[in-house]
């Protein structure tokens, strides 16, 4: 990939993120001009990348998103959570372009269709509001560009579609310089509303060159946030569709008109005013087809329950624009910064060896050696702890991206919410932070799927309607702590008893015997689920034990707390920074152990002759010093000692100068993990300093080499 | 020939501009910047015609002769010199 792309995929990721950002505090307050700004200038900047990489699609796509931003700056539309939502979705195709291009580093080819990720119809229906009632069938037509050698005719064909009632003709792609012009080629996209069905639109445009894409066009629908009125309101408004049941033929149009008159006036007198015109077409198309029933429909969609979207992200007052000093850096140079550091970390011990070898053989040097190598071993530790710190990054990038989830959530669920989001500027370990996301994810959408009730119920509990979803972080000494709490129903315990007994995740006895908050506990428990519908959002087959599971990995904790009727809380209790340490794997007795690296100098095969016993004990001649040997199976317990076989492996450590052998069965590999000191019953197990998880979910024990050669 | 250049200085479409009158029409606004598009007398007109229209917006002499170029081709080519 070229440095431009590079760069531009960078650039575009930031932009799509401060508009989403602003797209969403927009959709709470439309009328807030310096946030329209922000997020115009994203689309702009985003547009403009676009052009310089030559990626038109995108270019297109943004550039009718601009459009609306721009249309709500001069005041012509106001920004409703359609509108949003159009353009979020257009920001969406963008990441996912983005996604290809990284991935690929060449631009999509499935954009150059130019009506991909392009929301024309939403376009062209807000631009021809007063045809919307009407309005049945929409289409969309891009000539071939040679379609005019072929005898066609785009526009007559498109004039003459039966009942038109908008059409829009704008070029393809820009127009080129007059002198580049080619008079012969088609470079037109021709979007046009009819009120004839899909079939007529289909049937004219039969034979047609080029691509052309018809939709059908759902009935009006009022804007969710249109729906919260005054009580009075809703009175009159109920008043009017109850009016319509009584209009017979002969009262028909009076019927109809005051009702639909009276209910626009209502509407208008409550500042609903796009409500107020949909109503208004309404009543129109009811008086041309002499039936009731548009305005009826219309009408009740204004009690129709739709939840109203509350979506909120804490906002820093005045959050200073980032003129902070920071440099772009590729995640792998750091990382390969961290890897050096252990290396040197490595290389510090074999010189701190080398001075007390010099120290016991008398020598002149050994003093300043000694001087030295302490002074070495303070720079590289505080080294390793700077390099560490790079790693380090604000949740915010995880927190983020939960407003957009949430919302969706809400929208899908019919399930009003309000997000609250504290302390995203707290930092992890870019290892944590990353894999947060999941494991968070499946918690929020647990929360809203299980947790919260409908609102029906939530208003018969005497709670307010929108639920509230509560994510915040906070450093505690060296742990970060996340929590996710709701105000929804609480864990059912019974339930999860029920259930666990059901599923055999612990017996009848075991259940006897448990407090309750260890019976909350068991939702983590392998096997265990308790969506009694499985919905879209959860229940996915995938339980709360791959949330523990992906936290311990990292060397975490979850704890859950619950209050029946009030809600509950996911607790996330993870290391500030994770200490990679480099293992290499043994296998001993058919067991795979792990050998932390700076403890190994080296590795060898040697002859079994090679190895005597002395005493109880064996050992065997290196260079000319006497390196006690311990066959590791047998000092685990795990088999008898080794007989027989022509060589042994061995794996050469050192340990605080003192040398030693282990014998193994064979070598594995060089991992790097996250060590995590034993617990519960294994606490001060000797021999053992740690374990880790590895990449198919086995318990790696990693070997405390100076306990087992003692 | 429907598109000729007028007495008045203007370029003139009349009756039906068949496709290949694009590159005419084109010639014509290329030879003479800002001359005025006279389609008072135009009939109908092919997307090639209106196409070079649209890429060239030129100052227009209207209303057309057909209902339905001045219902709907009128309309886009209003928006088009707005931008």
């Amino acid at each position: 990939m070229n440095e431009f792309v590079t760069q531009f995929v960078i650039e575009s990721r930031e932009l799509v993120e401060q508009a989403t950002a602003g797209l969403l505090i927009l959709e709470q307050a439309p009328n807030d001009a310096e946030q329209l700004d922000s997020v115009f200038r994203a689309f702009h900047t985003l547009k403009g990348g676009a052009g310089i990489v030559e990626f038109a699609a995108m270019e297109r796509a943004v550039h009718g998103a601009e459009e609306i931003l721009s249309g709500a700056r001069t005041g012509k539309r106001a920004l409703t959570t359609a509108l949003v939502g159009e353009c979020l979705a257009c920001l969406d195709q963008v990441v996912q372009w983005l996604d290809v291009v990284e991935q690929t580093g060449e631009f999509p080819s499935s954009a150059a269709k130019p009506e991909a990720g392009e929301n024309w119809l939403a376009d062209m229906l807000e631009r021809n509001a007063g045809v919307r009632a009407r309005a049945a069938t929409a289409l969309q037509f891009i000539p071939d560009a040679d379609c005019f050698y072929q005898g066609e005719d785009p526009l007559a064909r498109i004039t003459a579609l039966p009942e038109l009632l908008a059409l829009d003709v704008q070029p393809l792609v820009a127009w080129p310089s007059l002198d580049s012009f080619d008079p012969f080629k088609c470079n037109l996209v021709l979007t046009a509303l009819t009120a004839a069905s899909m079939s007529e639109v289909t049937a004219h445009m039969h034979g047609h060159s080029g691509t052309c894409e018809t939709r059908t066009i759902s009935p009006l629908e009022i804007a969710p946030q249109d729906l919260a009125l005054p009580s009075q309101a809703r009175d009159i408004l109920d008043a009017q569709r109850a009016l319509l049941n009584y209009a017979t033929p002969g009262n028909f149009i009076g019927f109809v008109a005051s009702a639909g008159l009276t209910a626009a006036n209502v509407l208008r007198s409550c500042a609903r005013l796009e409500a107020a015109a949909i109503v208004a077409q309404a009543t129109e198309k009811s008086l041309i087809e002499n039936s009731t029933e548009p305005l009826r429909n219309c009408l009740s969609q204004l009690f129709s329950p739709k939840p109203a979207v509350d979506t909120e992200t804490t906002r820093g007052s005045g959050r200073p624009e980032a003129a902070t000093q920071t440099l772009r850096i590729d995640a792998r140079r750091v990382d390969a910064l961290v890897r050096l550091t252990g290396e040197l970390t490595v290389a510090k011990n074999a010189a701190g060896h080398v001075a007390k070898l010099a120290q016991e053989e008398g020598n002149a040097l050994a003093g300043v050696l000694k001087d030295r190598q302490v002074i070495l071993d303070r720079l590289i530790a505080e080294l390793q702890e700077s390099v560490l710190g790079m790693r380090v990054l604000p949740l915010r990038s995880v927190l983020q991206r939960f407003p957009r989830v949430v919302r969706e959530m809400s929208l899908n669920l019919g399930k009003p919410l309000t997000l609250e989001i504290e302390g995203d500027n707290t930092e992890a370990d870019k290892a944590i932070v990353e894999m947060l996301f999941e494991p968070l994810l499946h918690i929020v959408r647990n929360a809203v799927d299980h947790g919260i009730e409908p609102p029906a119920e939530r208003a018969a509990r005497g709670k307010p309607s929108t639920a509230r979803i509560g994510l915040r972080a906070a450093r505690q000494a060296d742990q970060v702590i996340v929590e996710i709490s709701d105000d929804g129903g609480g864990i059912d315990v019974a339930r999860v008893r029920e259930v666990a007994q059901a599923r055999g995740v612990a017996t009848d006895e075991e259940l006897r015997q448990m407090a309750e908050p260890d019976i909350i506990d068991l939702v983590f428990a392998a096997g265990f689920s308790t969506a009694a519908k499985v919905t879209e959002l959860s229940g996915r087959g995938v339980g709360m034990d791959a949330v523990r599971t992906a936290v311990e990995r990292v060397g975490g904790r979850v704890s859950i707390e619950s209050r029946a009727g009030l809600g509950a809380t996911v607790r996330f209790s993870l290391p500030f920074s994770v200490m990679m340490t480099q293992v290499m794997t043994v296998e001993a007795g058919g067991q795979m152990f792990g050998v932390p690296l700076d403890a190994i100098v080296e590795t060898v095969s040697v002859p079994k002759t090679a190895i005597v016993g002395i005493g109880a004990a064996h050992a065997m001649a290196l260079r000319n010093r006497t390196v006690p040997v311990v066959d590791l199976a047998a000092v685990l317990g795990l088999r008898e000692a080794m007989s027989g076989e022509a060589d042994a492996t061995i794996v050469v450590t050192s340990v605080a100068g003192h040398f030693g052998g282990l014998r193994v069965d064979r070598i594995g590999q060089r991992l790097e993990v996250i060590l995590k000191p034993l617990d519960g019953l294994l606490t001060g197990m000797p021999g053992i300093t740690g374990t880790t998880l590895l990449g198919d979910g086995r318990v790696l024990l990693v070997l405390d080499i100076g306990e087992l050669l003692q | 020939m429907t598109i000729k250049l007028s007495a008045a200085g203007n370029v003139e479409l009349t009756g039906i501009c068949s496709s290949d009158e694009g590159e005419i029409l084109l010639q014509h606004l290329l030879a003479t910047p800002n001359i005025m598009v006279d389609w008072r007398g135009c009939e109908a007109a092919h997307t090639a015609v209106i196409q070079v229209l649209m890429a060239t917006r030129p100052k227009l002499l209207g209303p057309p002769a057909s209902v339905l170029l001045e219902k709907w081709v009128q309309p886009v080519l209003a928006a088009t010199m707005d931008k």
